[in-house]
């Protein structure tokens, strides 16, 4: 019932033959488990995406300093002069 | 008394008296550290240097200032501390170093405390064994052949072994609370906002919370007294005026409502822990408590529930982990590739696989059917928590339903999950809980109790936590 093969791709992984199917019977188990909710009536119920109590608010739009350049630099996989380094997608 | 042993509080009277130097107390901890590591292995990174440098500058301060001046303290891997590396235990960030600190990180310093290390951890806090970092396990210190418990499994390890003081741990599921019990060392989960994440790496955001890890109940309130607080950096850090977590503690709790939940005793539990619970109602009572039995019925469906929607949080949250911008890069023969190659050989198999299921969770045709079912019993669950909360003040049931377990005993994914029963509904509700030693089995492994308090009870948890405690 789970097409490995399209939720691999939506998820940006490529998983090896052997491991594919491993994961891909724990998937399995996993969602038949995931079935139990079935018996919870939830009509009428409202969503909750975050906890209870816990409100969301926005900063001011203000602007005040990020992090700093050399910080970040640290990094090594950060690219040169101000912008991220990778393979170009225009033009395959 | 050795100087290991000492309680945060008389440390910083031995400090200020100048009975002790800071340089010795991390000179104490280093030999701890050096004697025991090598068996245990709670730490990814150590700089005794670093600490031995900042004790120094803390000696030659006059005013010997701060909630925790001079106390050692080790952060979870997954905790942004500025200048070292954080791996969140995983390959992917391998040679990531942070570029600023997380506000608890920040909160620490300010308060004086002085960084030792960052514990290991399964890898982006999925786990509850430590079995899935992708360094290396650790040993549980009461019995190595043992796990320490997940995901602070480093945190609690390094605690109840004296290699710090106190430490840093994160709860999405129970991650701060099972290791604790698995330990015998003090675990607190506060409510979902008090603490910000601003600078811890995003598990599941909804559910992810910083809590402390320390030996007794005392240090838990003061550790929480220096990182609780309203932060500007985290959307959901709710303003709430500064209290003193430790004034309460000590005081009598005669008149007290607690709640034992019915439910809880479907579950299949280890016999001695059920002991340990009785023991912990006949001490309570004798204090003048008043128990209660209460219902949260739908509390079986906690955990399916959240094996929905922490997976779904991670699938989207981990997608920032790309090759590009962080720690490994796999080259591949265009940008879509290069992102595959990385997270194929960056992350761990339990990632990938939390991954999967959330990106199968959220994807079309079976949204509604999981991530919006899910969220439905979510809502049901806290519901049924409001209500308990008028009619009691804190909820009491074991943090674990089975003391630790060996390394490599548990195999399949599921089974492991189950680790987590007694834990999960509290971070589904966003509520606060501490879990306490009490007692051990015939193995000698700790027990631990949980106790559950209403949304930013924390004084009033603490204060039945201390009772528990000094019985």
């Amino acid at each position: 019932m789970v097409d490995i093969d399209k939720i691999e791709k939506l998820a940006a992984l490529k998983l090896k033959e052997k491991e594919k199917e491993t994961i891909l019977n724990d998937l399995e188990e996993i969602i038949h488990y995931f079935e139990i909710l079935k018996e919870v009536n939830t009509e009428n119920v409202e969503l909750q995406i975050y906890t209870k109590k816990a409100h969301l608010f926005l900063r001011k739009d203000e602007a005040k300093n990020g992090l700093r350049k050399e910080d970040l630099e640290k990094n090594k996989t950060l690219a040169r002069e101000n912008f991220y380094k990778v393979k170009h997608i225009i033009g395959e | 008394m050795t100087i290991t042993s000492l309680p945060i509080s008389s440390l910083i009277n031995k400090l200020k008296n100048k009975e002790i130097t800071a340089r010795e107390v991390i000179e104490n901890y280093a030999k701890n550290i050096y004697e025991k590591e090598k068996n245990i292995k709670a730490f990814i990174n150590l700089d005794i240097e670093k600490a031995l440098k900042r004790a120094g500058e803390l000696d030659k301060m006059d005013e010997k200032k701060g909630l925790l001046f001079g106390v050692p303290v080790a952060v979870k891997d997954n905790m942004n501390v500025k200048n070292c590396e954080t791996t969140a235990g995983s390959q992917i960030l391998k040679g990531y170093i942070s570029p600023y600190n997380a506000t608890v990180v920040k909160k620490l310093k300010e308060e004086n405390a002085i960084i030792i290390g960052k514990t290991n951890m399964d890898e982006f806090a999925m786990g509850s064994s430590n079995e899935n970092s992708s360094f290396f396990p650790t040993h549980n210190p009461v019995n190595y052949d043992y796990v320490p418990g997940g995901s602070s499994g480093g945190s609690a390890a390094s605690v109840k072994s004296e290699e710090v003081l106190v430490a840093l741990g994160s709860d999405t599921g129970g991650s701060v609370r099972e290791p604790a019990a698995f330990c015998g060392v003090v675990g607190l989960k506060p409510t979902y906002g008090l603490v910000s994440r601003y600078g811890l790496i995003a598990f599941s955001s909804s559910l992810d919370q910083i809590g402390p890890l320390t030996r007794n109940v005392k240090d838990c309130a003061i550790m929480l007294n220096a990182i609780a607080g309203f932060d500007p950096h985290d959307e959901t850090s709710v303003n709430i005026k500064k209290k003193d977590y430790t004034n309460l503690l000590g005081k009598e709790i005669k008149g007290k409502r607690i709640g034992i939940i019915k439910e809880v005793m479907e579950f299949n539990i280890q016999d001695e822990i059920k002991e340990e619970l009785k023991k912990t109602i006949n001490t309570l009572v004798k204090l003048g408590v008043t128990i209660t039995e209460i219902s949260i019925a739908h509390l079986k469906y906690a955990l399916p529930a959240y094996y929905i929607v922490a997976p779904s949080e991670a699938s989207s949250n981990l997608s920032r982990f790309d090759g590009v911008r962080y720690g490994l890069t796999v080259q591949g023969k265009n940008l879509t590739s290069t992102y595959e190659l990385t997270r194929t050989e960056g992350f761990g198999e339990e990632v990938k696989r939390r991954i999967l299921i959330g990106t199968f969770a959220l994807s079309a045709g079976y949204y509604d059917a999981y991530y919006l079912k899910a969220s439905k019993v979510r809502k049901i669950l806290a519901n049924e928590f409001e209500k308990a909360f008028e009619t009691v003040d804190t909820l009491l049931l074991p943090t674990t339903a089975t003391t630790a377990f060996k390394l490599g005993e548990k195999k399949s994914p599921l089974e492991m999950y189950m680790s987590d029963i007694f834990t999960i509904p509290v971070n589904l509700a966003g509520l606060p809980a501490i879990s306490v030693p009490h007692g051990s089995d015939k193995n000698g492994l700790p027990i631990g109790m949980q106790l559950i308090g209403s949304w930013f009870k924390e004084k009033e948890l603490l204060q039945i936590a201390y009772a528990v405690e000094n019985g």
